[in-house]
């Protein structure tokens, strides 16, 4: 049950009855804080709220209202993303900043594209099956009701898909803008199946949220409240069944109250530093920040696992030039996608596979996909002034878990008085490989489309790992249950918990995990853990 | 750069790497006749996005007027960063001749308010020092301030820093193909963000909340921009008076 879409206001986006919202004081011990409001956090709150727990969410970024904060501006949007520095290193340093994560209600999808597909069951085993990566300590089944819950409150709009666990979508495929047209006759003319989504975008009125206008600046936070964030998802149920949002609240430091329990945790709030008082802690600040946070307390580290196998995709861009206008600003970047290509092909020479989507950039990140092909000058102003000729589609490839991908704390602190996040990439050879095989199939069918040129930028997008779940303790943070190892009240529920990540978009998956995790705390009362706690 | 810019875009001869000499010059392109493009080359000629702005929110409208209206003042830079990264800045835009998009200015801004991109990477100094070090780079291996240096010159510097050959002196501080890099994507984002450059790609601009309605291969809505090829190359030039 989830009345979000109904609660919105039909004619103003913001999330309505603010002013009604319950508070907390500060030391009121609530069943459940929960730190940072995204994809995991926000559903977590909700589920919970609904099944009576006393929840606070602390949420580092503001409380947007679409109307007053967001534009339909590229460059004014940075706003949106989580600006503070983090250092990148390894041989494959991977970029921050726009390219992954957000900050405010709603988190980072608020500007994530929309595509919502759901991992396969080969991704929870990808051990036993292929021999690479991490199993999961749960399986394909254990998410499935939550995948077909999730789709229907997003909602999601898309074909049937054939592909993993084939399934239908309650929304009608979107149509499609010129750009996907010729992608589409280039994928078929080659034997690549595409369908159109998975989107989590209404495709006609939804409660309160109206209809997609195609206006394209999905990644700018949609003004329309036609895009699914937890914002207008979940939030709004979530509050109205009591569960206090507060924003503009950095959480810096978990609380323990020396049993080896959390107690509570520290946040900053107005330039003060205060404690809320919990019986239980949730983490959900991504796969960078959820990690930080834990080592910056000192707690779930003694096997030396927080922080590692992060996780990217192998994110490479290809672009076809066509001699007619296809414009593709227009409708959102996430329109067709092949999940052909996901699963192991011994012919092909490695494990795993990857994804092929539209991503339709708009100028600035045009621009930096011309740069990345190795132009500047004239000849840079001539492939921009080309825009509107060109269809860019992306791969999303599956890169392997690796123990030495990872977050550390810096030397050098934030304004917070926090260190910063080191994080360090570095590819394996069958990364390598699963790239330069996608981008083939890409050239391939920009060819078989009839392309006369083509544009290329190498790029990573996604992030999982860094506190992944498992069944012990040596090579894993926390449990089948999101619980930290060796911690009665601490959980982590977000994109880090993830041990592998498929070629899939992650989002749908992190919030399938926590409408699991919520389902399991409350039909076992966890209350048991807060009592013990208290 | 000698050919003239091809006037059917359904070719693509004059792309860079398409075309046997490279880039087509768009001294060919028609005059912009609405509005403003950098250069004023009119790719999409009678197309002013700022003629739409009754249609977009007013939050959208008031920060794309300003981007216009509004040009920051200089006060990261020294003066003789801002003159020498001004050099560079109009080479690597291709921007020769007024009007101009002030990018340098609003890269200044962005610098000057603090707001980092979210990452550093661990070989680099932050942003701002390391725009401040390629300023002071450049006029070193000019051998002389980098703006008053020969265009010859000042072009094989920038392709050196693009190739990130750059060594010795400045450039012994930071990653040269980093800095480089760093250094572009503020200016391109700059740039790209401006209504001008908007117009010169047929960029239909902010979206909000009218949407759009014509999707498809060579469908257009009433007010977008129609390429130049759409236009009577025999009326083009007599409304331009250029018998
Ligand atoms: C440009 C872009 C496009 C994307 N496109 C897609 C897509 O098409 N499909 C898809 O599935 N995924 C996409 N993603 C990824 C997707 O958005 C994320 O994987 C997902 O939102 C992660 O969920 P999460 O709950 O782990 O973290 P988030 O949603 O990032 O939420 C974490 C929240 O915690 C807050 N927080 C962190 N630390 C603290 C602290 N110490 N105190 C208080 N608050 C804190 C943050 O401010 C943030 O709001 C995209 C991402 C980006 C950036
Ligand atoms: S294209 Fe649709 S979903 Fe995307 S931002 Fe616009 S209205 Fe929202």
């Amino acid at each position: 049950m989830n009345r979000s879409h109904l609660l919105l206001d039909p004619h103003r986006r913001g999330v309505p009855g603010l002013a009604r919202m319950r508070r907390y004081r500060d030391d009121d011990a609530v069943d459940m804080a929960i730190v940072g409001c995204g994809a995991g956090g926000g559903v977590l709150a909700q589920r919970l709220a609904r099944a009576g727990w006393r929840v606070v969410v602390l949420e580092r970024g503001p409380f947007w209202d679409p109307d007053r904060d967001w534009v339909s501006d590229e460059a004014g949007s940075s706003h949106l993303y989580w600006n503070d520095t983090r250092i990148i290193a390894g041989e494959d340093p991977v970029e921050m900043g726009k390219n992954n994560s957000g900050l405010g209600v709603g988190g980072s999808m608020v500007h994530f594209a929309g595509y919502t597909p759901r991992f396969h069951p080969s991704d929870f085993a990808t051990r036993s099956v292929d021999g690479v990566g991490a199993d999961w300590p749960i399986d394909y089944a254990d998410l499935r009701a939550h995948y077909t819950v999730l789709e229907r409150e997003l909602p999601v709009a898309g074909q049937r898909w054939p592909w993993g666990d084939p399934h239908g979508y309650p929304h009608a495929p979107h149509p499609v803008c010129g750009a996907a047209e010729r992608a589409w006759e280039g994928a078929r003319a080659c034997g690549v199946t595409m369908r159109v989504g998975p989107v989590s975008i209404t495709n006609g009125p939804f409660g309160n949220r109206p209809h997609c206008i195609y206006r394209g600046f999905c990644l700018q936070g949609c003004k329309v409240n036609a895009k699914a964030s937890p914002l207008v998802t979940h939030v709004p149920d979530a509050i109205e069944q009591g569960a206090e949002v507060r924003a503009d609240s950095m959480v810096v430091g978990l609380e323990t109250d020396g049993g080896g329990a959390v107690s509570g945790v520290r946040y900053l709030r107005d330039g003060t530093e205060r404690l809320q008082r919990a019986h239980a802690v949730a983490v959900c600040g991504y796969s960078i920040e959820s990690p930080r946070l834990l080592l910056h307390s000192g707690i779930g580290n003694d096997h030396d696992q927080v922080g590692r196998y992060i996780m990217v995709q192998g994110a490479p861009q290809i672009a076809g030039r066509f001699p007619e206008l296809l414009r593709m600003y227009k409708a959102p970047p996430p329109e067709i996608s092949s999940e052909q290509f996901y699963e192991t092909d011994p012919d092909r020479g490695f494990a795993r596979g990857f994804s092929i989507q539209t991503v339709s950039p708009l100028p600035i990140g045009w621009a930096e996909h011309v740069l990345a092909d190795g132009h500047r000058g004239p000849a840079l102003r001539e492939y921009m002034r080309d825009y509107n000729h060109w269809s860019v589609l992306g791969a999303l490839c599956e890169l392997l878990p690796r123990a030495e991908n990872r977050v550390t704390l810096a030397g050098e602190t934030d304004r917070f008085g926090m260190p910063l996040a080191r994080f360090s990439y570095t590819r394996g050879e069958n990364d390598r490989a699963n790239i330069a095989y996608a981008k083939r199939v890409i050239n391939q069918i920009w060819q078989a489309a009839g392309a006369q040129d083509i544009l290329t930028i190498d790029r990573y997008a996604h992030l999982v790992g860094g506190c992944r779940m498992g069944t012990d303790p040596e090579t894993s943070v926390v449990d089948a249950d999101h619980r930290v190892w060796g911690v009665p009240n601490v959980f982590v529920c977000d994109g880090s918990v993830m041990p592998t990540q498929g070629s899939a978009n992650p989002a749908l998956t992190i919030m399938a995990l926590a409408a699991r995790l919520a389902e399991r705390l409350a039909a076992r009362r966890i209350s048991d853990a807060r009592r013990r706690a208290a | 750069m000698s050919r003239t810019q091809a006037t059917d875009f359904s070719e693509a001869g004059h792309l860079p790497k398409v075309g046997d000499e490279g880039s087509a010059d768009p001294a060919g392109l028609p005059r912009q006749r609405r509005g403003t493009t950098p250069q004023m080359h009119g790719r999409y000629p009678d197309f002013d996005v700022m003629q739409e702005l009754d249609h977009w929110d007013e939050r959208t409208r008031e920060l794309i007027v300003s981007r216009v209206e509004a040009v920051p003042q200089r006060t990261f830079f020294t003066e003789q960063e801002f003159a020498t990264l001004t050099a560079l800045a109009d080479l690597v835009l291709a921007q020769d001749r007024e009007p101009r998009v002030p990018a340098l200015a609003f890269v200044d801004a962005k610098l000057e308010s603090g707001r980092g991109d979210g990452y550093r990477y661990d070989d680099m100094p932050d942003d701002r020092e390391t725009w401040r070090t390629v300023a002071r780079g450049l006029d070193e291996a000019a051998g002389e301030p980098f703006a008053e240096a020969p265009v010859e010159l000042r072009e094989r510097v920038v392709g050196a820093l693009a190739d990130g050959s750059l060594s010795g002196g400045a450039w012994a501080e930071v990653n040269v193909t980093r800095a480089y890099g760093i250094v572009m994507r503020d200016l391109l984002e700059a740039f790209y963000s401006h209504p001008w450059a908007w117009n010169e790609i047929g960029f239909g601009g902010p979206a909000y909340p009218r949407g759009y309605q014509a999707l498809g291969v060579d469908r257009h809505e009433p007010w977008e921009g129609r390429e130049a090829f759409e236009l009577d190359p025999v009326r083009d030039v007599k409304e331009r008076g250029l018998e």
